[in-house]
């Protein structure tokens, strides 16, 4: 598996000041992991993601989105513990 | 006098949803009468099938339910915040009134409440 430079978890709403600021933040080589409140990404018809993105499969349940594979790739959390590891670096927003 | 209470939160991520409806609940109960006004990230409380039980919570829709035994006399969605998450009659629970959101719209309340 070829490693990120940086994972970037983003558990904020899309409305947050801080969900920005991650976005902003994103290099070619770092992956984005969508967490809690920032899996509404998935269903924002503002917004467009791209890169390596990832999102919560138990967020996205409790909250009724669909899991749209166009959008994300969906992971448990045992590939999110193996996400981390894959990363230099993880950053926490 | 009517009071419009609003959310505008996403649901599971904080409390000041479940407190906003608390309150309108609360209103509905003494007989105050309170409409409850979902819009931004909030509109995602009104999503069908939720099922909060995958991250350990109770899913907010079934709260919902509970507005108009309370006496909650309305349920309402801002319009553009719907289309934004893609919600409509297929994927939002039932008994939801769209509207817009405007100072006409508003001057229909006697208090209008937003907790942040």
């Amino acid at each position: 598996m070829k490693p990120f430079h940086t994972l970037h978890i983003l558990n904020k709403r899309p409305g947050h000041p801080g969900f920005k600021s991650c976005l902003s933040c994103l290099e070619s080589r770092d992956a984005l992991l969508l967490t809690e409140n920032g899996v509404l990404a998935l269903a924002d018809k503002g917004l467009t993601l791209e890169g390596a993105v990832y999102a919560l499969s138990a967020d996205l349940v409790a909250r009724a989105i669909p899991e749209d594979a166009s959008i994300a790739n969906v992971i448990d959390y045992d590939e999110m513990v193996a996400l981390t590891i894959r990363a230099n670096r993880v950053i926490s927003w | 006098m009517k009071t419009l209470v609003i959310i505008n939160q996403a649901p599971y991520g904080n409390w000041s949803g479940r407190e906003a409806l608390d309150m309108a609940l609360s209103l509905a109960a003494f007989d105050q009468p309170a409409t409850l006004l979902f819009t931004s990230d909030g509109v995602n409380w009104l999503r069908k099938d939720q099922q909060a039980a995958a991250i350990s919570q109770k899913s907010v829709d079934r709260n919902l339910a509970a507005a108009s035994i309370f006496g909650v006399s309305e349920l309402l969605a801002d319009h553009q915040s719907c289309h934004r998450f893609g919600l409509d009659d297929h994927t939002m629970i039932e008994g939801i009134t769209l509207a817009n959101i405007n100072a006409d719209f508003l001057r229909a309340y006697g208090h209008v409440i937003s907790l942040s």
